[in-house]
């Protein structure tokens, strides 16, 4: 054996392996300094936010921010009274309403019997199926109403009644019991409650397709409490009898999926 | 004197081996500058069809096996490393032999057999890793496995038909004259073989130590009674905060990690559910069909969410299998809430077959309401809408390190915690 050529084999053999976990090693130790350099190069990821959906248009964030300060979520108050939503709102009650139209998919109206301010448990079914639904959902509106039988007033403090029956369900069924100040104070920073009496934008026709408890009550209720009748944009008759002083004995409710 | 075919056999073969174990590293290394990169998945050496994804290329060198010392190095020690420095010197020993070496000489024959047993012993054991536990068949290493394999076959031809000196009548001269001692150099060849490169990985294999530690902090907002639900049960370990989705593979997958670093028992989970699926605002499309419902089943097991959530580990592909064949083909101008109530309703009966209790609590609005919590905190926290997400003490294990960079970051994260008082999961 010739001792050179062994050695010189063998530094040949080690010297391959070891060249080469140089390079590479060296190499990608030059690219990771190069995107240390360069940050910005590096793709993003999308970050988590709350929902802000496509019918959030301009007029709509207006008035929302308008009901927000002004009753009661911002400033700290509670509820808005018909006078106070008309002006906050600085519009005609159609166009009030039609406001709302594109939330079709996400608000329900829950019927209540005729001078009640009672939750029936179709009412609650659906109130908490909805609630429960928040997604992303920044703001919970409760719009309640008064048919025009008797008198303004009485129909004001109706519908205040009927909004606060809802708000008081909400803390009963979803605030944290063992600590309600907490996180879950934030319910009321969530719900926003205007009642309208008979005053401002009666509900019309056009509502009758959405999902109503009262419709439900005379459908009989699914068994899961989902109350769906008829789906949004659905022609009226699809649903059961719908009149103009049942839909406006009521509360309206719906996530408000904007970010303002 | 006419010399045996069966070393040139072994050359080859170790050459073969060496060029598969060099792609193989090549591919681990090019992953220390913390980018993804396409893994090399071909008989081929060389002439290779990169592959994404699933392949079990993938599997196997992001497995734990893939690498030692992982808490030492970023991403470890990758064990290819050596064996391309032993395919190295057995290609010497058989290049020596062959011009260097009499034709009769049997101590350096004897030594190539017990040399290339070494690989032949080790491909034994990592097949069976790889059969048994990683169930993934990865190209690669078939042709490690093989080259070994025919070296081994080929070393002992070479012993076996070599002529003997004795036979001729010849003294023993050169290393059969001393055969103790000729093992004994040739072990040390060895070793120095295999330390050389490997001492050299570790010393210019660049330092991440700060890197891992600034990928940011969680916001550190209250969280809502039931968002975070409790994972472990490591008493006196540092709190941490994992944002999962039951139905994601990669979630799955380093859990697995995790498990087989050692250093789940250091950390003390909560986990926050984030499903990637219909109910979850933040994507566009349900990525994870029934990850909604499979959360809400882990949300509802309360003291037993850890099971519902292994099962739904153990059974990801089967529960996709429900969802799919429930959402059927897509029809145009089918309303997307339809399709995602059918796929519901399908992993909902699903996930009872298992729990059969947890089905009165499915699809509640209570459940509905406690998912939704955990996604909003999620939102209001600002989280990367990424799955999986583990905060140690508030900060974050990278992206990029929560697969072969894990144990590496875990234990730097847990040691700069090690310096604070550890707080409660719930931020």
């Amino acid at each position: 054996m010739k001792f050179g050529l062994h050695v010189g084999i063998a530094g040949a053999s080690l010297l391959v392996p070891s060249a080469l976990v140089s390079i590479w090693v060296g190499g990608a130790a030059a690219r990771l300094a190069e995107a240390k350099e360069a940050p910005t190069e590096k793709p993003a990821v999308a970050t988590a936010a709350m929902a802000d959906e496509g019918y959030c248009s301009a007029d709509l964030k207006k008035v929302l921010r308008r009901v927000l300060q002004s009753c009661g979520l911002v400033a700290g108050g509670r509820g808005c009274q018909p006078l106070e939503a008309k002006n906050v709102a600085a519009m005609a009650g159609d166009d009030f309403n039609a406001l709302f139209m594109p939330l079709a998919d996400r608000a329900a109206i829950l019927q209540f019997d005729k001078e009640s301010a009672e939750l029936d448990p179709g009412d609650l079914a659906l109130l908490d199926a909805t609630f429960a639904d928040q997604r992303g959902g920044s703001y919970f509106f409760v719009v309640s109403r008064a048919s025009p039988d008797g008198s303004a007033e009485f129909n004001r403090d109706l519908s205040q009644k009927r909004g606060d029956a809802v708000l008081s369900h909400l803390r009963q069924k979803f605030a944290d019991p063992n600590n309600p100040t907490a996180f879950n104070g934030e319910l009321d920073q969530q719900v926003g409650l205007l009642w309208l009496g008979e005053e401002v934008a009666q509900l019309d026709s056009q509502f009758c397709g959405w999902k109503r408890s009262g419709a439900m009550d005379a459908a009989a209720a699914p068994a899961d409490g989902t109350a769906s009748t008829a789906a949004p944009g659905e022609p009226a008759s699809a649903a059961p009898a719908c009149a103009a002083e049942e839909l406006n004995r009521s509360a309206f409710i719906a996530w408000i999926d904007c970010r303002l | 004197m006419k010399r045996s075919p069966w070393n040139l056999v072994f050359i080859a073969a170790s050459l073969a081996g060496f060029a598969f174990a060099s792609v193989s590293t090549h591919d681990f290394v090019q992953h220390l500058d913390r980018q993804v990169h396409s893994i090399t998945c071909s008989f081929l050496p060389g002439l290779a069809t990169p592959a994404m994804g699933e392949s079990g290329c993938q599997v196997t060198l992001m497995s734990p096996y893939s690498s030692v010392f992982r808490t030492w190095l970023w991403g470890g020690l990758p064990i290819s490393l050596p064996a391309m420095a032993v395919f190295a010197f057995l290609a010497f020993r058989g290049i020596d032999l062959l011009v260097n070496q009499a034709p009769t000489a049997r101590a350096p024959r004897v030594f190539l057999v017990a040399a290339a047993a070494l690989p032949a012993v080790t491909s034994l054991v990592m097949g069976y890793i790889a059969m048994n536990v990683l169930d993934a068949a990865c190209k690669l290493c078939i042709g490690i496995y093989v080259s070994s394999f025919v070296a081994l076959v080929a070393a002992v031809l070479e012993w076996r038909t070599a002529p003997s000196a004795a036979a001729l009548g010849q003294e023993p001269e050169g290393e059969d004259a001393n055969p103790a001692r000729s093992h004994a150099v040739s072990v040390g060849q060895g070793v120095g073989f295999v330390l050389i490169p490997t001492l050299l990985y570790g010393i210019i294999a660049p330092d991440q130590t700060e890197i891992v530690q600034s990928c940011g902090e969680l916001a550190g907002l209250e969280a809502p009674a039931g968002v975070m639900v409790p994972l472990d049960q490591n008493a006196g370990a540092k709190a941490a905060v994992e944002v999962l989705d039951p139905m994601c593979p990669a979630c799955r997958a380093f859990e697995g990690r995790l498990e087989a670093s050692g250093l789940g028992p250091q950390v003390n989970r909560s986990m926050v559910l984030f499903p990637l699926d219909h109910c979850n605002w933040n994507v566009g499309q349900a990525l994870h069909p029934g990850a909604c419902v499979v959360s809400e089943a882990v949300l509802c097991a309360g003291d037993r969410a850890r099971d519902v959530l292994s099962w739904s580990y153990a059974h990801q592909a089967e529960i996709k299998d429900v969802a799919t064949a429930a959402a059927g083909p897509e029809k145009e101008g089918e309303p997307a809430k339809e399709r995602n109530a059918r796929v519901d309703a399908a992993v909902t009966d699903h996930v009872s077959k298992a729990f059969p209790d947890l089905k009165a609590c499915i699809g509640t609005p209570a459940v509905k309401k406690k998912l939704g919590d955990a996604l909003r905190w999620a939102s209001r926290s600002q989280l990367p809408v990424t799955t999986p997400q583990l905060y140690i003490e508030g900060r974050k294990l990278c992206d990029e390190d929560t697969d072969l960079g894990m144990d590496f970051a875990l234990s730097r994260l847990l040691s700069s915690a090690a310096a604070t008082p550890s707080k409660e999961a719930t931020p």
